[in-house]
Order: structure tokens, then C-alpha cells, then sequence
């Protein structure tokens, strides 16, 4: 009983640290979502579930969230498969060829994104000159692709070090008898490799489907969500909202309405690891 | 559940502590604004100057990042939580209604009467800093968008769109390396300040009855104008990913007959080093009839905090008009490149002399527009932006992106 209540006090700092930073601020936005709060109209009214209403019928939001669930879905999916490969050189790879790989990840978002603004940049840039008929940043076709490319760049060798992880912890003596009953590569790879990595898999996917899904700086300053809104993600729309446009409200809604899919996302994935202990 | 209810209130308690931790007297001004760029030693020398002329008053000078992203960021959540850490501070033209619409700038009329500022300044920078005839900021210094040219490329500045796209294409004929016309069709602010130009050089006006209007005939044929840019090759597709910092480069390189860009550019391209020093000319946007055009008003206001108590509301008011007087000007123009807004400034022997640029900008920042001035610009402009991006891109014909906007525009001002 007496351990029970130490734990419990040793427990409150973080506890209570949490919820100052992030639990109490999540009820503050869900709070605010329910009203109209737009700083020129300077009011402040409980208006219920209206801006949830509006939201349903905002074109808009759809199509952030389309934009959205594209970039993460195809952005993950390149850098587990991209990760993957890197994890598996790196097993047999030194200690500089790691250090050197882990360097994208290393450069503050912000700063790459700027970097790859320049590369793409269709005078100049170097990625034009060697596709010239391609306008990265300039055309609606192409720009969520770029912006993808970044994140990729920049991600993958996080994806590579929880793989790598992952890799050093299947036993040795498991590919000893695979090679004594004569198994091929592939049917290595397939069959115990794979299904051994499951777990480093799950929390990779975890980890980056939950970071895709809330993109915001890559995009931000590469290309600000143009054109035409054809790489505005949810956290932009989001933001845009709230501080370029001052609707509080409305803003609030975006963001609860980010935070519960990223959340459906964290918990499935979650219950996904869980089933597989 | 308890403990950790008192846990949240004292880390509340805290945190509000931790806010009023730098007690103030009553006479101190805290004044934030962006840095000027350049040595900052000439701006301290001048508010110093202000030190010992006001003794009573102290002033304490804050940065902000130097991104007007962020610093509306800063503004919107201090001043709307009622914040008064801040007295004077300098904001964007565009915000100026919308600030004052909620209730966040104190009215400048009694110190800054509006028939005193519109006599000695220039009309634009007045109209966007007057809600209603009253006065809520005054104007520091300006920006104003003018054309630039090569004048080994063309003979002369071009007056009207035809000409600018004879010249551009004559110069492309021969060197076909050449870019013809660059702007800003990147989708962000920038993007309305360049649609809105040409709206106006094909005779359009955005207000109408107080309200935005941009599903107008004129507003059709200026948009549709910088579509067919594109599409017919006289600006190259890469305007449509471009702000002010990529079309200067590839102006500065050589690689451009035209450009439409601020006043900044000129110091750049006449640097020692730049490859179009000596070879460059400016003027005022083109038009269809061939009269000078407007650009569009930028620049930065100050403005005084209404939540400030009233000594330090007086104070601060005493420093936007030590700020804002003539000697300052001449101080911002001389040391930082800084456009005025007051008139007289630009006839000033010391500016004729020491900023020839400068002084020869006043027939085009005299005829500068302001966006329109609503409070309701802030709200609408991003949402306008995205119709405007689909339309240079090509994704939707102009008319449908104006209607489109346009209803965008109306929902938002009938929601009053």
C-alpha cells in the first residue's frame, strides 16, 4: 500500500507535466471548436456542434484530407520499403556508413525543405536541369510528389535505424540452420527475416504514419500548400486558419478533427502491435 | 484525481507567475517591431536620441523574428488574450483594419488627426491605416510594386501591356534564353499583390460598396492577362513557384528582360558584383491605356496596444511621432533603404543626394494602392489565394476562379 502510494508521487511530476502540456491544451482546442471565435468579429459565442456541421460540407476539408492520407500513404510506404533496403546494407556496414546515412535526418526540416526548394527551383535548380520538362513546385501534378521526396529523404534513415534495430535482434543461430536445410536467399528474406522484423515494422509504420499524417514544415516552406491548394495538408489548412485568417473557431475544428484521425491512426496501430505479442 | 487537480492549478499558477515576473513602471514604453535590416547601431542612435529628449519616458526595444508570418502569429495570440507586454509595435499594412476591427488598436485620432496625416503623407499610406475616418496606426515606412528592365535589352520602359510583350518578346527573339515578363505566382500573399496590379492596369477597382468584388469584368481580363503570361511563353512556368527572392535571382543573373518586384530590388542589382549593374531601369507598372499604373501598397504601421494604460499609451504615442517625424524619414531612407510615407521627405536635399532611388520612387509610391481595405481581407486572402493559384496554373478558367472566390468572399461578409 505505502509502495503504491510512492509510485504514485513519484509519478505526479510527469503526470502532472503531461497534462499542463498536452492534455489540458487538447481539451482547450476541443473546447474552442465549439465556438465561433473569429478575432475581427471580436466575439466569443458557444455555438455547439456548428463548425463540426460546416466541416462535413467543406470541400476544403476533404480535399486536404485526401491530400493528406495520399502523402502519408505513399511517403511510409517508400521509406519502409527505402529503410528496409538501407537497414539490411547498414547490418554489414561500419560505423561511419551509419553515421553518414543518418545525416538527412540530422538537418532541421526546415532548413532541407529550403535546400530542396533550391534543387527544385525551375530556373536554376539542379533536379530541372536534369528533367527540364518537369515544373516540381509549379504544377498541381507534381508538387505533392516533391513535397513527398523530401519527406522521404529526410526520413529514411530513421525508418533504416529502427529496422536495423530490429534486424540485430534476430538470433544469429536462426540463419545458421536456415543455410544447414539449404534455404535460398529469398526464401531466407520471406521467411525469417520478414516475419522476425515484424515488430520493428509495426513500430516504425507507427511511428512515421503518425508523423506523415500531421506534415507541416516540409510542406509549409516549399510550397505553402499551392498551387491551387494541391499540397495543403490538414495541419496547414489548420494553421492557415487560425493565424492567417484568425478563425479560432473554426481553426480548432480542423485541428480536432487532424487530431482524431491521427489518433484512430496511433490507436489501431497500437492495438495492430499488441495483437502481435 | 484530486493531487492532480492541484497539481494543474499550481503549474497554472506558475506559469502566470512566470508572465508577470518583469514588473514595469508606468512610464515604460515596450516597443516590438522586426529588425530593420542592416546594422542596427543607426536605429538605436535614434531611439536613444529619443531617451534624452523624452527622460521621462524609458523605452525598452524588442525584436521580433523577421517573418511576418510569425510576428502576426505573436500578435494575434498576445492581443487577443489581452496581452500588455507590448505598447507600440509595427504592423503590416493589411492588418491594420482587421486589428482595429477587434478592438486591438487604440484610436490615434487625437494624436494623429486624419486631415493633419493626409496632408503630409501620401494618399494610400492613409487610406489603409483609417477605418471608418478614424485613425489606428501611422504609417512608418513603405513598399510599393514597380516594373524593372534592362535598358540594354529595350529601348524604353513600356507603358502598356502590349508593349511590355513586343519589347520581352523581341529581346527572347534575340537571345532565346531570355525570360520575358517574372512575377510572383507562387500561392501566398504575394500572388494577390500581383493579380490585384493587373486588375488595376486593366481598369478594375476591388472594393465595391465597402466590400471585396472580384467577379468583375476588369478583374476577369487582368487575371486572364498573367494566365495567357504563361501560356503563351512571355513568363516562364517557373513564376508559378516563385516569391520575391527567385525572381530577383534569375533577374539579377541576367536571365530577364522584365520584372515586376519591390523597391528592395534595386539596391541588390546595382550591388558591386551583380551582373545587371549599370543596365537596369525602373517604372511604373504598365497599363492597358497606357497611363502610369499603381502598385501595391506594402509596408509596415505602427500602431498603439488598446489594453496599454493611459500614461503608456501617451508615451508610445510620443514615440510613433518621433518614429514617423520627417528626420526619421529622412534617417530610415538614408541608413536602411527605408521608402517613406511622408511626402516632403522625398524632396528632402539629404535624400536627393544620398538616395537618388528613393527620390525618384515618388510619382510611383504617390499613385501606390492598398489592398482592399476591409477588415475582412485577412479572413478572405487565403482562400482568395487558392482561387487565384488555380487560375495562373491553368486548373480553372479565370472567370470561374473569380466567381469562385467571389462567393467565398461574399459568405464571409455576410457572416458579420
Amino acid at each position: 500500500m505505502i509502495e503504491r502510494r510512492h509510485a504514485a508521487w513519484m509519478a505526479a511530476p510527469s503526470v502532472a507535466i503531461l497534462a499542463g502540456v498536452a492534455i489540458v491544451p487538447v481539451f482547450a482546442a476541443i473546447w474552442l471548436s465549439l465556438h465561433r471565435s473569429i478575432v475581427i468579429f471580436h466575439d466569443q459565442r458557444f455555438v455547439g456542434l456548428a463548425n463540426f456541421r460546416f466541416l462535413l460540407s467543406d470541400g476544403r476539408f476533404w480535399s486536404a484530407l485526401g491530400t493528406t492520407i495520399h502523402f502519408t500513404v505513399v511517403a511510409v510506404a517508400a521509406e519502409i520499403a527505402l529503410g528496409l533496403a538501407v537497414a539490411l546494407v547498414l547490418r554489414r556496414g561500419g560505423g561511419l556508413l551509419r553515421a553518414a546515412v543518418i545525416l538527412p535526418w540530422a538537418i532541421p526540416t526546415a532548413v532541407s525543405a529550403r535546400m530542396w526548394a533550391w534543387l527544385f527551383n525551375a530556373d536554376y535548380g539542379l533536379l530541372h536541369r536534369l528533367a527540364p520538362a518537369v515544373d516540381w513546385l509549379g504544377s498541381p501534378a507534381t508538387a505533392l510528389y516533391a513535397a513527398i521526396l523530401v519527406d522521404v529523404w529526410k526520413t529514411t534513415p530513421f525508418v533504416a535505424l529502427i529496422l536495423l534495430a530490429g534486424l540485430s535482434s534476430i538470433p544469429e543461430s536462426v540463419y545458421e540452420a536456415a543455410l544447414v536445410d539449404g534455404a535460398s536467399a529469398p526464401r531466407t528474406f520471406f521467411g525469417i527475416t520478414l516475419p522476425l522484423l515484424k515488430p520493428a515494422l509495426l513500430v516504425a509504420l507507427l511511428f512515421r504514419s503518425l508523423d506523415a499524417f500531421r506534415v507541416f514544415d516540409a510542406i509549409y516552406v516549399l510550397t505553402e500548400g499551392g498551387p491551387a491548394n494541391s499540397t495543403e495538408t490538414l495541419s496547414i489548412y489548420a494553421y492557415k486558419t487560425l493565424m492567417r485568417s484568425g478563425d479560432f473557431g473554426y481553426g480548432s475544428t480542423l485541428s480536432v478533427a487532424t487530431f482524431a484521425c491521427a489518433l484512430v491512426i496511433g490507436l489501431s496501430f497500437v492495438r495492430w502491435l499488441g495483437r502481435e505479442r | 484525481m484530486m493531487p492532480g487537480m492541484r497539481a494543474i492549478g499550481l503549474l497554472a499558477l506558475a506559469s502566470l507567475a512566470c508572465a508577470r515576473t518583469a514588473p514595469r513602471d508606468a512610464s515604460e514604453v515596450v516597443f516590438r517591431h522586426q529588425p530593420l535590416w542592416g546594422d542596427p547601431a543607426p536605429f538605436h542612435a535614434m531611439l536613444d536620441r529619443f531617451r534624452r529628449e523624452n527622460p521621462d519616458v524609458r523605452v525598452r526595444d524588442e525584436t521580433m523574428p523577421n517573418a511576418s508570418d510569425m510576428a502576426r502569429e505573436m500578435f494575434l495570440t498576445t492581443l487577443d488574450g489581452g496581452g500588455t507586454e507590448l505598447d507600440l509595435f509595427a504592423i503590416d499594412v493589411v492588418w491594420a483594419p482587421e486589428f482595429a476591427r477587434a478592438g486591438w488598436l487604440a484610436d490615434l485620432s487625437a494624436a494623429f488627426p486624419a486631415d493633419r496625416l493626409r496632408d503630409a503623407y501620401l494618399p494610400g499610406a492613409i487610406d489603409a491605416v483609417t477605418l471608418g475616418g478614424r485613425v489606428y496606426a501611422v504609417p512608418w515606412y513603405l513598399d510599393v510594386g514597380l516594373l524593372y528592365y534592362r535598358t540594354d535589352l529595350v529601348p524604353r520602359a513600356p507603358r502598356t501591356y502590349d508593349e511590355l510583350s513586343q519589347f520581352a518578346r523581341a529581346a527572347m527573339q534575340r537571345d532565346p534564353g531570355l525570360s520575358g515578363f517574372l512575377w510572383q505566382g507562387r500561392q501566398y500573399e504575394g500572388l494577390d499583390c500581383n493579380v490585384f496590379e493587373s486588375i488595376w492596369g486593366h481598369g478594375g477597382d476591388l472594393v465595391r460598396g465597402g466590400g471585396i468584388a472580384l467577379d468583375t469584368p476588369a478583374a476577369r481580363t487582368g487575371l486572364a492577362w498573367l494566365r495567357e503570361a504563361i501560356a503563351t511563353g512571355l513568363s516562364p512556368r517557373s513564376v508559378l513557384s516563385s516569391a520575391e527572392e527567385e525572381t530577383r535571382r534569375a533577374f539579377q543573373d541576367g536571365r530577364a528582360v522584365f520584372l515586376r518586384n519591390w523597391p528592395y530590388v534595386w539596391a541588390e542589382a546595382q550591388n558591386e558584383g551583380s551582373p545587371i549593374r549599370g543596365r537596369i531601369g525602373f517604372a511604373p507598372l504598365p497599363t492597358v491605356t497606357g497611363e502610369p499604373g499603381h502598385g501595391t501598397l506594402g509596408g509596415w504601421q505602427l500602431a498603439v496596444n488598446a489594453r496599454s494604460p493611459p500614461m503608456r499609451r501617451r508615451a508610445a504615442e510620443r514615440l510613433a511621432a518621433f518614429l514617423t517625424s520627417p528626420d526619421a524619414a529622412v534617417e530610415l531612407a538614408l541608413r536602411y533603404s527605408r521608402i517613406p510615407a511622408r511626402r516632403a521627405v522625398y524632396d528632402d536635399p539629404r535624400v536627393r543626394e544620398g538616395a537618388p532611388f528613393i527620390a525618384a520612387l515618388l510619382p510611383i509610391a504617390a499613385a501606390a494602392r492598398p489592398r482592399p481595405v476591409t477588415p475582412y481581407y485577412a479572413l478572405a486572402s487565403d482562400s482568395i489565394q487558392g482561387e487565384l493559384s488555380a487560375a495562373v496554373a491553368g486548373l480553372r478558367p479565370p472567370a470561374d476562379a473569380l466567381s469562385r472566390a467571389q462567393a467565398i468572399v461574399d459568405h464571409l461578409q455576410e457572416n458579420r
